[in-house]
């Protein structure tokens, strides 16, 4: 990418590859950027959900605040502010000066001690003459000099930002679980007060001479990674704020370990390309945080036991916290400074996050509040949530703070990409398992078009399911099904998408429980039930709507002669849906993953999965075998892979239209 | 199983020595060491002999299976051939009582682990059953807090010809012949390569008392015993630094012969409270102070070893020291009784404080625990004794002389005095139950205020002599008791 030198020498880079997220309506999109990036680069942006009133550009600057700090990991940091305004009433500079105004105070409300140095980036769409990503105009302004805006003309878009940022940086990550017991007078009202106060105790001890920061490599349990670190409470604290005593107990080993980078831990040849997500390609340290019960600057003193009892009645309460936090951190920076600057920062802000829900309820039961991390295809760094797990994940209140978090990350609102089983997981247990195929305790082969040889529609345009799904076949779980069960083989694999795309957690049922719902809704009589009989498409459709409340489309065809004709069809339901479709009818149950379709020439192909398979799950076998392929309606020796003497349904199951 | 053990051959050619040159027909002591299990593998540092009881009698005796059977002439049967039905008697009451106070007295690594006998080899045939419920008895007199080991040593030195002979004799419900089982015993260079692990342990604990609570607890000896039990359970899911490096494989250290140890505990974590519990409490204790810890380790074992050795030492000390405060409650006459005083406040104070239900008390209490010392021993090792806020050094070089049957340290300043006395009453009167309960364990906040005031190194293990702060708090401490309980007194009546 050509880079020109402009007329105030600045050019802003762009990372991420949505940067308007706001569709045609005014509004305000907070730019975000790291201090451990060069300047001027945006990673991502958020959508500013909270204003004053009906007035869509002025935020509400206390609520957003809170939220961007639980949500954004400390390493990233608000840098800019986007407005899309469609009034055309007022002059460009005007809105650039609201948009530089508005990141000025929200960056005043969440970073304290804000750098003044800091080149504040503010952005403006008119939506009367563009729309577009190219129509965004962008201006510059220092934090402290709110006078002069300049206009930047270079714009750089990084062609490889997983790279940009994944090679240079890493995650630091922290688990705590904190256990505070509160004393609090039986006539009292105010435990709240008293819970403010335990949790301000809680922020001063991250930095006790005594709190001991483990850190290490995350995936290095075994022998041969570099040695653990260890960071003392001591020497997080500059110098001068170091009691006179701390010294005494340093050891030289001590003060070279205060040298180390975060690069400590990891080999330079790591190449984080392709990226396909946090847990595989980036960089990550594990900090442990304990209590060392064997410094203490005091001189030691034999035990003593005193027994101090309640001078009025008094009661104890015991609040259980579950902090888990993720940071940004360059792999130059020291460990120290990583612990210092953004690790207990960012424990602390959780801590607080926490205990502003944990406090209405103090007295009642708590809520199960558990940290959350996403990264959503297509974002470049980690957002953190809070989910309160006492309710289940349809509950309405969860649904829609989920879709509030979908409209701020500009997220589509008809997959669920915020759940719980969409989190990163992290958590070492699961990281010795390893592997895709066991991730979700399955056995079952996975996306098995995947590498399979092209259809030869020359030309075509190929569109496929999107996401991933599980091979069901005849013979599976030791269970003879061979000549009658292809259809219910193929319900199984439709359920295991949606079960895989986290649209539900209910398990991929079993022939007899798909009779079982058939017989529930009295289509089937119960004799049905342990039967061999075949199902149909329109069966499938009443098994889908009973156990996953999923809606189909479906398409009848006379003749298997006219399924071509329904191609362009076809192909718009895998861009718009991406389900996979069940073709069902005269004879046999296929599975239709996707269609290759030229329309000049009106050649085309099928992507068929067969049910039919009786082998093992072997995957060349399966390829070899043609068990999943492209299917011409008419091969290369003129056979009909579409009988025409029969009749065909097409089962097509809808997206829902949930979070 | 242990398959062969080893002993410290100068300490055990001292003892042979001593044996033979004495003359006596029998003699029963402690032996002292370590069983490896890792290394099925035993350790014998020293051989110690159980004195004369408090009537001035041995501890065992042959007696002759001709004469009477309960015709009590110790070392009479001083004849130079033995009867073929002589047979062992041994005050295996005395001798278990011995092993208790011997195994206070031992640091981490090192541990009572059987008896040594003294006898002929005809007696010593005739008296398998005899020995075996004695080791039974040091067992349970002297129980290690590892479990896993269910023998223990049993040492035969004869006399005509000289011979050391070892077995291993196994703890099972019943005792039978097979019990006992022969295992290979040489000597070697043993104390001299001893590896010696250091650490401190601090402890600042909040154990709320609650109405719901079981009745048993409340006893203040109780409640803390429940306490001190939590503390093992949480040291023992520690991790543990060794000279500042994280212990990670088990690797062995052979390089230094000095090490020293830290304990990290889960941060912020308050095990000594229930899970969402929201309950009434009628008081707090308190329970805090350090306890200096030493462990031994031989040089072929593991350091894990050490770990697990320390720990238990550290956790042992608590505990010894809370069963020294009992024992010493229990032998109290109940002296503080004021005739003519109303008799329900009277059964409140009778107590003494181990004991006094706290249940029921509306005033402050506290307990002091002894202070660890450490004596020098063997070849630069040391053994622990604990000095109660009311005695003074001395008491140390009585118990090394009777129990360790060894020589008092001449020099006062040799027995090092790492822990200092608590200081109770200064805390006492200005903290009040909110105090407490408000602040979890050490708060940085007032803790600088102190710590800028003593700027006190490193707890090094260094000779200090007593001073004389330790006394004056202790004369202190018993005014202020008088004066409260005459003002109590006064006010009750």
């Amino acid at each position: 990418m050509g880079k020109e030198i402009t007329e105030n020498g600045v050019e802003i880079r762009i990372l991420c590859r949505r940067l308007v997220i706001l569709k045609k309506e005014s509004g305000i999109q907070w730019l975000i950027g790291s201090p451990f990036l060069p300047s001027l680069t945006i990673v991502s942006t958020l959508r500013c959900l909270h204003t004053l009133g009906s007035e869509s550009l002025s935020p509400d600057l206390p609520k957003e605040s809170d939220d961007l700090r639980s949500l954004l990991p400390k390493g990233f940091e608000v840098i800019g502010a986007l407005i899309t305004d469609d009034r055309n009433v007022l002059k460009i500079e005007k809105i650039v000066g609201n948009a530089i105004s508005a990141v000025r105070n929200l960056r005043k409300s969440l970073y304290s001690n804000d750098n003044d140095n800091q080149v504040l980036i503010g952005a403006v769409i008119d939506l009367k003459n563009g729309v577009g990503e190219r129509d965004v105009r962008f201006f510059t302004s220092r934090a402290r000099n709110s006078g002069s805006v300049e206009k930047v003309s270079t714009i750089v878009y990084e062609d490889q930002p997983e790279k940009f940022v994944w090679d240079k940086g890493c995650i630091v990550r922290c688990e705590l679980p904190i256990r505070l017991p509160l004393y609090y007078p039986l006539n009292t009202e105010d435990v709240e007060g008293i819970y403010t106060q335990a949790i301000t105790d809680v922020e001063c001890k991250f930095r006790d001479p005594q709190v001991t920061y483990l850190i290490e490599a995350h995936n290095s349990h075994s022998t041969g990674g570099p040695q653990p670190i260890v960071l003392h409470g001591m020497e997080l604290n500059p110098p001068e704020e170091l009691p006179e005593n701390a010294f005494s107990i340093e050891t030289a080993r001590e003060s070279t370990v205060k040298s180390l980078a975060c690069s400590y831990f990891f080999s330079e040849t790591k190449d984080t390309m392709p990226f396909t997500s946090v847990e595989e390609n980036a960089d990550k340290i594990l900090v442990n945080i304990m209590f060392n019960r064997s410094r203490n600057s005091l001189k030691p003193v034999a035990p003593i036991a005193e027994y101090y009892p309640a001078t009025e009645g008094a009661k104890l309460l015991v609040v259980d916290h579950k902090l888990e936090v993720l940071c940004y951190a360059a792999k130059e920076l020291l460990l120290m400074d990583a612990v210092s600057k953004l690790l207990i920062p960012a424990l602390i802000d959780q801590l607080h996050s926490l205990k502003n829900k944990i406090s209405p309820s103090l007295l009642a039961e708590h809520p199960k509040l558990q940290p959350y991390h996403f990264m959503p295809s297509g974002f470049l760094h980690p957002i953190t949530v809070l989910y309160e797990l006492s309710y289940g994940e349809t509950e309405m209140k969860q649904v829609e703070a989920r879709r509030s978090l979908h409209l701020r990350l500009g997220l589509p609102f008809d997959r669920p990409l915020l759940r719980v089983a969409n989190a990163i997981s992290l958590s070492r247990t699961k990281d010795n398992t390893g592997g895709n195929s066991t991730q979700k305790g399955s056995s079952l082969l996975k996306d098995v078009h995947h590498g399979i040889p092209s259809s030869g529609v020359s030309g075509g345009f190929v569109s496929l399911v999107q996401g991933s799904y599980e091979y069901y076949h005849y013979l599976q779980d030791g269970f003879d099904d061979s000549g009658w069960g292809c259809a219910y083989r193929s319900l199984q694999t439709i359920i295991s998408w949606f079960r895989l795309q986290h649209y539900t957690s209910v398990h991929v049922p079993s022939h007899r429980e798909i009779q079982q719902s058939l017989v529930e809704i009295g289509d089937k009589d119960p004799s049905f039930i342990g039967s061999r009989e075949w199902i149909g498409a329109i069966e499938l459709s009443f098994v889908l709507d009973k156990l996953l409340g999923v809606s189909c489309k479906v398409i009848n065809v006379r003749s298997g002669a006219e399924l071509p004709e329904k191609c362009r069809e076809l192909a718009l339901h895998f861009e718009n849906q991406g389900t996979p479709i069940m073709i069902g009818g005269g004879v046999l149950a296929y599975t239709l993953l996707g269609v290759d379709y030229n329309e000049a020439s009106g050649d085309c192909a099928f992507l068929i999965l067969d049910p039919h398979y009786t082998g093992n799950d072997d995957l060349k076998k399966i390829v070899n075998g043609g068990w999943c392929g492209w299917k011409k309606a008419v091969d290369s020796k003129g056979k009909h892979f579409f009988l025409h003497d029969k009749f065909y349904n097409l089962l097509l199951p809808q997206r829902p239209n949930i979070v | 199983m242990v398959k062969a053990v080893v002993g410290d051959e100068t300490q055990l050619k001292l003892t042979e020595n001593r044996l033979t040159r004495s003359a006596i027909p029998s003699e029963v002591g402690l032996v002292i060491g370590k069983l490896s299990s890792k290394l099925d593998k035993g350790f014998v540092y020293d051989l110690v002999p159980t004195p004369t009881n408090d009537d001035g009698e041995p501890p065992c005796s042959i007696i002759d299976g001709v004469g009477v059977g309960n015709g009590k002439k110790k070392g009479s049967s001083r004849a130079k051939s033995q009867p073929e039905s002589s047979t062992l008697f041994i005050d295996n009451d005395w001798v278990s009582e011995h092993a208790r106070q011997v195994s206070r007295m031992l640091l981490g690594g090192m541990k009572v682990v059987g008896i040594y006998i003294w006898v002929n080899e005809t007696s010593f045939k005739n008296s398998a059953i005899t020995l075996c419920q004695t080791v039974k008895g040091v067992a349970e007199a002297a129980s290690l807090v590892e479990t896993d080991w269910n023998e223990r040593l049993l040492i035969h030195i004869s006399y005509s010809p000289l011979r050391w002979t070892c077995r291993n004799c196994s703890l099972a419900a019943n005792i039978t012949s097979n019990s006992l089982r022969p295992c290979d015993f040489k000597m070697g260079k043993v104390l001299g390569s001893l590896h010696t692990f250091r650490c401190m342990y601090n402890f600042d604990v909040r154990l709320p008392l609650g109405h719901e609570d079981g009745q048993h607890i409340r006893r203040f000896a109780d409640i803390l015993r429940h306490g001190i039990t939590i503390q093992a359970k949480e040291l023992r899911s520690s991790k543990a630094l060794i000279d500042g490096k994280l212990v990670i494989e088990d690797e062995q250290h052979a390089s230094y012969d000095f090490h020293e140890v830290e304990f990290l505990l889960p941060f912020l974590q308050d095990k000594y409270v229930e899970a969402c519990s929201q309950k009434e409490v009628f008081g707090v204790v308190l329970f805090s102070g350090s306890v200096c810890s030493l462990a031994y380790l031989n040089s072929k074992e593991p350091v894990s070893q050490a770990l697990a050795d320390i720990k238990e030492d550290i956790i042992m000390s608590l505990l010894s020291r809370l069963e020294m405060l009992c024992d010493e409650a229990d032998r109290e006459p109940e002296s503080i009784t004021d005739g003519g005083e109303d008799s329900s406040s009277q059964k409140s104070i009778d107590k003494p404080v181990p004991h006094l239900n706290l249940g029921a008390q509306r005033k402050q209490y506290n307990i002091s625990f002894p202070r660890r010392v450490f004596v020098p021993w063997l070849e630069g090792t040391y053994i622990c004794d604990y000095i109660q806020p009311s005695e003074t050094v001395e008491v140390v070089k009585d118990h090394c002389v009777e129990l360790m049957s060894m020589e008092a340290p001449t020099d006062a300043s040799e027995i090092l005095e790492p822990e200092s006395e608590a200081p109770a009453l200064i805390t006492s009167t200005t903290k009040s139950f909110w105090d407490i309960a408000a602040h979890d364990s050490s708060a940085a906040k007032w803790d600088n205020s102190v710590s800028k005031k003593s700027r006190g190194s490193r707890n090094r293990i260094s000779a200090k002599s007593a001073d004389l702060n330790p006394m004056l708090a202790v004369l202190v401490v018993v005014l202020s008791i008088v004066v409260g309980l005459v003002l109590f007194l006064i006010r009750a009546a």
